[in-house]
């Protein structure tokens, strides 16, 4: 039996041969069950998003059982089978192990540290437990990678920083004021990602929200569904000196903001003040930047802290990938372990119930003996069987740890008698 | 054990803590950060040692010489960024306070040289307290110092608007204002009172306040720089970058006054 993925990603794969074999749930469920059904493999769990198709499974054969699975896919979608076999990679064992972990860790995400491959890891894994695909191997494997994701995410940054210039904003937003709990936000006309950025803000807290627009009615439309209130264009200047944060977005070709009037502004102000102005041409003169306790964020400037956050997802991303690592060799000692202790377990009960049985003839013998003889018979043939069981056991535990559990497996049972190995 | 061994292997244990806080501001593991707690806090017992141990033998209060006092004012610093990081959170302000208390360590621990500056018909109650209540002053403004160089590092990265390390270890500007301005207004009154102490003290031993002395004169310096931060900070026009300039050049007039006490004759010895 053998532990393999295969399959085809956005690292592989283009679009266009994605979307023709991602299935959905129901016709998932009906995969799951053909497949199993069949008997190609012993364990299945299908893996299908918008970035990557993926069979987890166990089989005597990898190589057929990946082919049955994949046939059987193509053939839900109505897919020539010979177009897809080209693009898909197989990892089988240690490979397979890594991969599983990697994918649940959003490593292996087209956009590293996102939230939602996790999520569709769970419910693939799910969903094969309702279709009683998944044995001892893949339910280990499957709950493994969740707790090694579970890491990941905590122990390092790689799903810390944002990765949209709207939540960026609030990031930085972030790095000048404690909490944003309280803050007072004017956002100036009526842009889509003004209005996405004023929201995120809203949810961290921000409030009161004041909304500033040439139309009147447009900003006390844009106000009504921001919760705040509308401000008439000509008093901008006068909301700036009872707001913190200023997000602008108006059509204007010259800046709306003039380096003056927030000189003026920030006369005898405690609290700093931060523009994030996405409207181009800009509404915010760029020289404002250079006032004290002012900082001013262009779409541009955003865009820069988003690659810096993908930089440093990437920084992080490596640091991941070494706790993986050392996730995927605990789990294959731990896996490899369980190979050989079934046949341990039978070699044990095989040796003690000859020495019950060859202890019980002997005091059948011996009639007269006391409880000290009988003592002492169990005591010695205790001490025999545990002397010569030392070290074809401990042979047995360090073969697994080499890999060559299998065939000593094997040769146990065949020297001992036990029957067929697992 | 001798008191200078057990302020030898102190001083080691700071070495160590502060390489590994530094190191943590790079690699952020939460052994490193783990090792470095540990390492600071070995340090800071092995100081608390060497302090009782000084005590017994000399049968005084360890604060006998500007050395011994500097050496104090370290173990108080430390006591406090320990309790400062637990309470804030602030991972990282090791990284920024151990150096600084180290220099200073080095300074007052290594070169613990002279006999006591204060003779017997000096010392009096007056006098430990000025020296106490300095002391605590000063670890106070190491701490203020450590988050005023913090507000630059991160004010700068926001102005430039690139992010590199230090935008995402340090935490955000009004956090780290507040560390400096609460550190400032803690240490503050100390230093105001063991100030007045020490001219009260001048007054009666020597007859005049105003009898040459450089670290007299460097640490009213200080005090004056100090309270204008203070000044600027209630009328609202001294905030963030310039009152951590000001912060900065504070420190940098306490350590400069204590390195004339170390270094340059005058009624502070040695």
């Amino acid at each position: 039996m053998a532990l393999f993925v295969s399959g085809l990603s956005h690292r592989n794969a283009p679009i266009s041969v994605r979307e023709q074999i991602a299935v959905d749930e129901d016709k998932l469920r009906e995969i799951l069950r053909d497949v199993h059904a069949t008997g190609a493999a012993a364990e299945v769990v299908i893996l299908s998003t918008c970035n990557r198709v993926e069979v987890y499974a166990v089989a005597d054969a990898p190589g057929q059982a990946r082919g049955a699975i994949f046939r059987h896919l193509c053939r839900q979608r109505g897919v020539d089978a010979a177009s897809v076999e080209p693009v898909l990679y197989t990892h089988v064992d240690e490979d397979a192990v890594r991969h599983a972990f990697r994918v649940a860790s959003s490593l292996d995400s087209m956009m590293i540290g996102e939230p939602q491959i996790l999520g569709q890891a769970k419910e693939a894994f799910a969903l094969a437990q309702v279709c009683e695909t998944v044995g001892p191997t893949l339910h280990t494997l499957f709950s493994q990678a969740f707790a090694v994701a579970k890491r990941v995410r905590t122990e390092t940054e790689i799903a810390r920083h944002a990765v949209s210039v709207s939540f960026a904003a609030v990031e930085l937003a972030k790095k000048i004021f404690a909490n944003l709990t309280g803050r007072a936000v004017l956002l100036v006309g009526a842009g889509k990602m003004g209005e996405l950025a004023a929201r995120h803000l809203v949810e961290h807290g921000a409030f009161p929200i004041y909304v500033a627009n040439r139309t009147w009615t447009r900003a006390q439309e844009m106000a009504r569904a921001l919760a705040g209130t509308p401000v008439p264009f000509e008093e901008l200047m006068g909301a700036l000196s009872s707001v913190d944060i200023v997000i602008t977005s108006a059509a204007a070709p010259e800046p709306l903001v003039t380096r003056r009037a927030v000189h003026e502004t920030m006369h005898g102000r405690r609290r700093p003040l931060f523009f994030i102005d996405i409207a181009v041409p800009r509404n915010v003169e760029a020289s404002v930047n250079t006032l004290a306790n002012v900082y001013v964020y262009d779409i541009d400037d955003l865009k820069s802290v988003v690659d810096a956050n993908i930089r440093e997802r990437m920084r992080e991303a490596q640091r991941a990938e070494g706790l993986v690592e050392r996730e995927v060799v605990k789990f294959l000692t731990r896996l490899r372990d369980v190979e050989v202790i079934p046949t341990i377990v039978s070699l044990r009960e095989r040796i003690e119930t000859i020495r019950q049985v060859e202890v019980q003839k002997a005091l059948a013998r011996l009639p007269e003996a006391g409880p000290e003889v009988r003592d002492a018979l169990e005591a010695v043939s205790s001490a025999i069987v545990n002397k010569i069981l030392h070290t074809p056991i401990t042979k047995l535990r360090e073969s697994s740890r080499t890999g060559a559990g299998r065939s000593w497996t094997e040769f146990v049972h065949e020297l001992f008698g036990l029957g067929r190995a697992p | 054990m001798m008191p200078s061994t057990a302020f030898t292997i102190a001083l080691i244990g700071y070495i160590c803590a502060t390489a590994l806080a530094l190191t943590y501001l790079v690699r952020r593991e939460e052994m490193i950060h783990r090792l470095a707690s540990v390492a600071t806090l070995a340090g800071w017992a092995c100081h608390t040692l060497a302090l009782v141990l000084l005590a017994l033998e000399t049968g005084r209060p360890p604060l006998g010489n500007l050395s011994e006092a500097v050496s104090a004012a370290v173990w108080v610093a430390v006591l406090l960024e320990m309790w400062l990081e637990r309470r804030s959170g602030l991972r990282v302000l090791g990284a920024f306070v151990l150096p600084v208390i180290l220099i200073l360590g080095l300074k007052g621990m290594a070169v613990r040289v002279g006999p006591d500056a204060i003779g017997p018909a000096l010392a009096s109650a007056w006098i430990w307290a000025h020296i106490a209540l300095a002391l605590i002053g000063i670890a106070a403004f190491v701490l203020n110092f450590a988050g005023a160089i913090m507000y630059l590092l991160q004010e700068r990265q926001l102005k430039a608007r690139r992010p590199g390390t230090f935008y995402y270890r340090l935490p955000d500007l009004e956090t780290l204002d507040r560390l400096t301005y609460q550190t400032l207004v803690l240490g503050f009154p100390f230093l105001t009172i063991a100030l007045l102490l020490g001219a009260l003290w001048a007054r009666t031993a020597w007859g005049s306040v105003f009898a040459f002395d450089p670290v007299a004169l460097f640490s009213l310096v200080a005090w004056a720089i100090y309270a204008a931060i203070l000044a600027g900070r209630a009328a609202g026009f001294w905030r963030g970058r310039r009152a951590a300039y000001f912060a900065i050049a504070g420190f940098a007039t306490l350590v400069l006054t204590l390195g004339i006490g170390l270094f340059l004759p005058g009624r502070h010895g040695s």
